[in-house]
């Protein structure tokens, strides 16, 4: 802070209103430089030693064996299928209850945002022990199988899924696209359907996304609970193959990366002018609606 | 975080106060009973403590029980020794450096990227921010084994050039190494934390301060730096949580050298467990989630504190 102040003093030469949180330009560039170096360099190096061979020399090899063991593909093929399972559960629980808590009780929204936090509050590791000891007499079909990771993996990803779409909700005027819905004589299946969840488009595929990538990367649940899911996988190889690791973790690290690039990319440049759009859009398709039931 | 949306919040109820003076208007038209009004979240709320908050207690309530199931706070006594204690400590030392160096980089780097006017610097920034926070685990550690570790590549173009990292005190295997592994997802959660308060700065103070005449350090002095001091405060506590739970990092990059409680704790859960020791590691648990929860009080007095400025 007291750096920022000394840097803003020393530069300040144009007073007026936009200017006052002006910093100088080259400590602009310089910070988000370093920065951006120690981002970019571990991939890049990553990317080096992934193709590394004896004696210096570039190599594919390290891809091509590990493309070739089975392991690799069912264990990312079991991280898939959890994820699928988990975003369908996160979504089923928070699209009624979010939208039941704007509509309904708005005052209690910042509790229940905390109550999304709670995860933070309890780490994986204590959950899972807890996890051994509590539901030690659940049928095997929940306990034994890949299940119950999905089932926590639901609970673990919630402060970052109910945050997205929490905020989604936050955007949208939800009150006045129901309110509007309903005066025109749409019922909840109808409201949801042609003017609530479109609306929410992209807090729904945010949260789906930041859900399902967590599932992908998580480490100690599935580890401690003895499931070989990917990451579990990835730290086996990395104990044998160090170079096949390291391209394991690249590829690891850019199926986090490219849907959730994606997503923040084309959803972030759309967000800027839906807030307006959603209303009037809401408004047309309740028309469109109420014309074709009269 | 919670504090923009404290704003936007604010801003909202304002508006809506414009839009819809008679509040009979926008009642929910059915049931106006306030048990009714809760219905709705109940599935929620009962996922949540059959997944959450049962395995929570159930830890909290084995930590005090020995093998037989009778009521002992001999575990506790054990886990505030030796090795379990180091590993507090270590745990404690590594999250508190580790957020501040997040804290003082990432607040830098989110004034920088506010004060840019420059459209793609700040999505790049902010995208970027989204996609790096979400790192973090297995592929991160091993990423930066293949950069700084023994073997590594800047370890070796360092060496190369007659400057050996590893024979001048430094260790990727080590609480530095983790510090500054740990930046890697710390930094751009910071970067995205700090971005909303200090663009609502700029909205709403700024053009306060600057009509009044106030100069570039005036304004940091008196508006400023006090407006920006609770969020940066809660934030931090949020990285200090953040790093204290992280587990797969620190197993996948010190293959558990370093005692750290997560790891003292992943050791007891998959097995390694001595004779008389059998809910250790509940206690060990039982003691980080109390750790969290005074971070986690922390940051609610400060958040409460935040919000009252911003009101």
């Amino acid at each position: 802070m007291v750096a920022v102040t000394t840097n803003v003093g020393r530069n300040g030469t144009e007073p007026g209103a936009a200017n006052i949180l002006k910093l100088g330009r080259a400590f602009r560039y310089g910070i988000l430089g370093l920065v951006g170096v120690f981002f970019i360099i571990p991939i890049l190096a990553s990317a080096r030693f992934s193709f590394l061979g004896n004696n210096n020399t570039i190599t594919i090899s390290a891809y091509t064996q590990l493309f070739s063991t089975q392991q690799f593909w069912s264990t990312l093929f079991l991280s898939v299928k959890i994820g699928l399972g988990t975003v369908l559960l996160t979504l089923a629980l928070l699209i009624p209850t979010v939208i039941w808590i704007h509509l309904r009780i708005p005052k209690l929204k910042r509790v229940f945002e905390s109550i999304s936090l709670l995860p933070l509050v309890i780490p994986s590791v204590v959950v899972t022990l807890g996890v051994t000891t509590s539901f030690k007499g659940l049928p095997n079909i929940i306990m034994g199988t890949p299940v119950i990771l999905a089932l926590e993996y639901v609970i673990l990803a919630l402060p970052y899924s109910y945050r997205t779409f929490d905020s989604a909700v936050q955007a949208i005027d939800l009150k006045t696209l129901v309110d509007a819905g309903q005066s025109l004589g749409a019922g909840w299946s109808k409201l949801l359907r042609f003017v609530v969840l479109p609306n929410l488009r992209s807090g729904l595929l945010g949260a789906a996304i930041l859900a399902f990538a967590f599932c992908l990367g998580e480490f100690a649940v599935a580890s401690l609970l003895s499931f070989t899911t990917f990451p579990v996988f990835l730290v086996q190889v990395g104990q044998v193959a160090a170079s096949q690791a390291v391209a394991l973790s690249l590829i690891a690290l850019l199926f986090t990366w490219m849907p959730l690039a994606v997503i923040i990319i084309i959803f972030g440049q759309r967000n800027a002018s839906s807030k307006k759009r959603a209303v009037s859009l809401a408004t047309t398709i309740a028309q469109e609606e109420t014309t074709g039931i009269a | 975080m919670a504090s923009s949306t404290n704003v936007g919040e604010s801003a909202q109820g304002r508006i809506g106060g414009v839009d819809s003076p008679n509040p009979a208007l926008v009642r929910p038209r059915r049931g106006r009973r306030s048990w009714h009004s809760g219905i709705g979240t109940i599935p929620f709320l009962v996922y949540l403590g059959l997944f959450l908050v049962v395995p929570a207690i159930s830890v909290v309530v084995t930590a005090f029980q020995n093998g037989a199931g009778t009521f002992t706070v001999s575990n506790f006594i054990e886990a505030v020794h030796g090795v379990y204690l180091k590993s507090f400590i270590n745990s404690i030392q590594l999250s508190f450096a580790a957020g501040v160096v997040a804290t003082v980089v990432g607040v830098l780097a989110a004034l920088a990227v506010c004060a840019s006017s420059n459209r793609i610097v700040k999505a790049l920034v902010s995208s970027g921010s989204a996609v790096f926070a979400n790192t973090g685990g297995v592929p991160l550690a091993f990423s930066f084994i293949a950069t700084v570790g023994n073997f590594g590549v800047i370890t070796k173009l360092l060496t190369d050039a007659g400057f050996n990292p590893y024979d001048h005190g430094f260790s990727l295997y080590s609480v530095l190494g983790l510090t500054i592994v740990y930046q890697y997802f710390l930094i751009p959660l910071m970067v995205l934390i700090m971005i909303p308060p200090i663009e609502a700065l700029r909205k709403e103070w700024v053009d306060a301060s600057s009509s009044l005449g106030a100069t570039r350090a005036q304004f940091w002095r008196w508006v400023g730096i006090p407006l920006l001091a609770p969020p940066i405060l809660a934030a931090f506590i949020v990285l200090f949580t953040d790093a204290f739970a992280a587990y797969a990092t620190a197993e996948a990059l010190t293959s558990g050298t370093i005692a750290l409680v997560p790891i003292q704790r992943g050791a007891l859960i998959s097995g390694n467990v001595l004779a008389g020791q059998t809910n250790l590691g509940e206690a060990l648990g039982a003691g980080m989630i109390a750790i969290v929860l005074v971070a986690g009080f922390l940051y609610a007095y400060v958040q409460r504190k935040a919000s009252k400025w911003l009101r």
